[in-house]
């Protein structure tokens, strides 16, 4: 069940890295960002969880699975979010500069 | 055209999947755990004790590791301002007249009731699965929901940048304080219970320390952050879209 959950992630992190590699439209980078920065985010919470474990809400009944995965991808969907916003916004400022947003295009970095 | 995209993403394709396969078969030489240790283990075995709050997630979240989410609201604070920073040069006085009646009226019944909702995951944060964090960014899909259907400037107008801004600074400012008060009772900056903050009774709606407050000052934060963001990015696509049906920007 866990391995399943981690092969979801990987699955997930290499179509990611496959979007960054070939697509030229930076929209569509952004996008593989996104979903790299995901499936590293569910190793991370997958790896705090132990077979039969109840949630950490005190008291427990049972052996509560680990919190500190869950604290880390808290604060790491946050980050994410705000970088993958600005980089959005980097790419609006691009596209109103070049009228593109084909990183072919985008040649040089002219004034 | 020539051959070589093709082969360069048939190179892509092979290089993702090995990657893929070694990293699975890293993963799955992991041993499968079968109790906590480390500080994990301690975390779940006394955040009651020397905390009071039940959600042992939003303890290490807003008690010991409090100063990781100050860091962090900081990033998002950062990313606000380098976001405005970028959109900033012009003002645009022209918006999206929004969806249709039906739509409108539909959310106007939804929105009171998605406000009670981001207000209670905030406020039970630390009895509960929820916090500053997951509260705040249902505020802000309150305003980009607004925003959507009735159109940015109705937004703007009632929930002005200028609010936003010093809602976001006084959740920082919230933040910083609560921890200072830790620093002045001489137990280290954040210091929740050992500074004096009342525990409560466990479980109790009023309970463990400063924790509902850092709750609620992230959540500001959060919450004016995001919807800071989508605002700026929504004003400037209302703009060239104005741009493109050849009126000019103002």
């Amino acid at each position: 069940m866990i391995l399943l959950s981690y092969a979801t992630a990987i699955i997930i992190f290499c179509i990611g890295l496959y979007t960054i590699m070939v697509r030229r439209n930076l929209f569509k980078t952004v996008l593989g960002l996104a979903l790299m920065e995901s499936a590293v985010l569910l190793i991370i919470v997958s790896s705090g969880y132990i077979p039969g474990g109840v949630p950490p809400i005190a008291p427990f009944s049972g052996q509560a699975v680990n919190p500190l995965p869950h604290a880390f991808t808290l604060t790491a969907i946050v980050i994410g979010a705000s970088d993958i916003a600005l980089a959005l916004a980097f790419i609006v400022k691009l596209h109103r500069h070049y009228r593109t947003v084909d990183l072919d295009r985008i040649r040089g970095l002219r004034g | 055209m020539s051959i070589r995209p093709f082969i360069f993403r048939i190179a892509a394709l092979i290089l993702c999947v090995s990657l893929g396969l070694m990293l699975f078969r890293g993963i799955a030489a992991l041993p499968v755990p079968e109790k906590v240790i480390g500080p994990a283990g301690h975390y779940l075995a006394r955040t009651a004790g020397e905390t009071g709050a039940r959600n042992v997630v939003g303890a290490i979240l807003f008690d010991y590791r409090a100063f990781d989410t100050l860091g962090e609201s900081t990033v998002i604070f950062t990313a606000v301002c380098g976001i405005a920073m970028l959109f900033s040069r012009r003002k645009f006085h022209r918006s999206s007249r929004g969806l249709s009646f039906i739509a409108k009226r539909g959310i106007g019944i939804m929105v009171p009731f998605l406000l009670m909702y981001a207000s209670v995951i905030i406020l039970f944060g630390h009895l509960s699965p929820g916090g500053g964090f997951q509260g705040g960014t249902i505020f802000a899909t309150v305003t980009v929901l607004l925003c959507v259907v009735y159109g940015s400037s109705f937004e703007s107008q009632y929930f002005p940048p200028r609010t936003k801004d010093i809602l976001e600074s006084g959740g920082a400012l919230l933040f910083s304080g609560i921890g200072l008060i830790g620093l002045a009772a001489g137990t280290g900056f954040l210091s929740n219970i050992a500074a004096g903050f009342p525990a409560g009774t466990f479980g109790s709606f009023l309970s463990a320390g400063s924790v509902p407050i850092l709750n609620v000052a992230v959540g500001m934060k959060v919450g004016a952050g995001l919807s800071t963001i989508f605002y700026s990015m929504i004003k400037m696509l209302d703009a060239e879209n104005d741009h493109i049906e050849g009126g000019r920007p103002r």
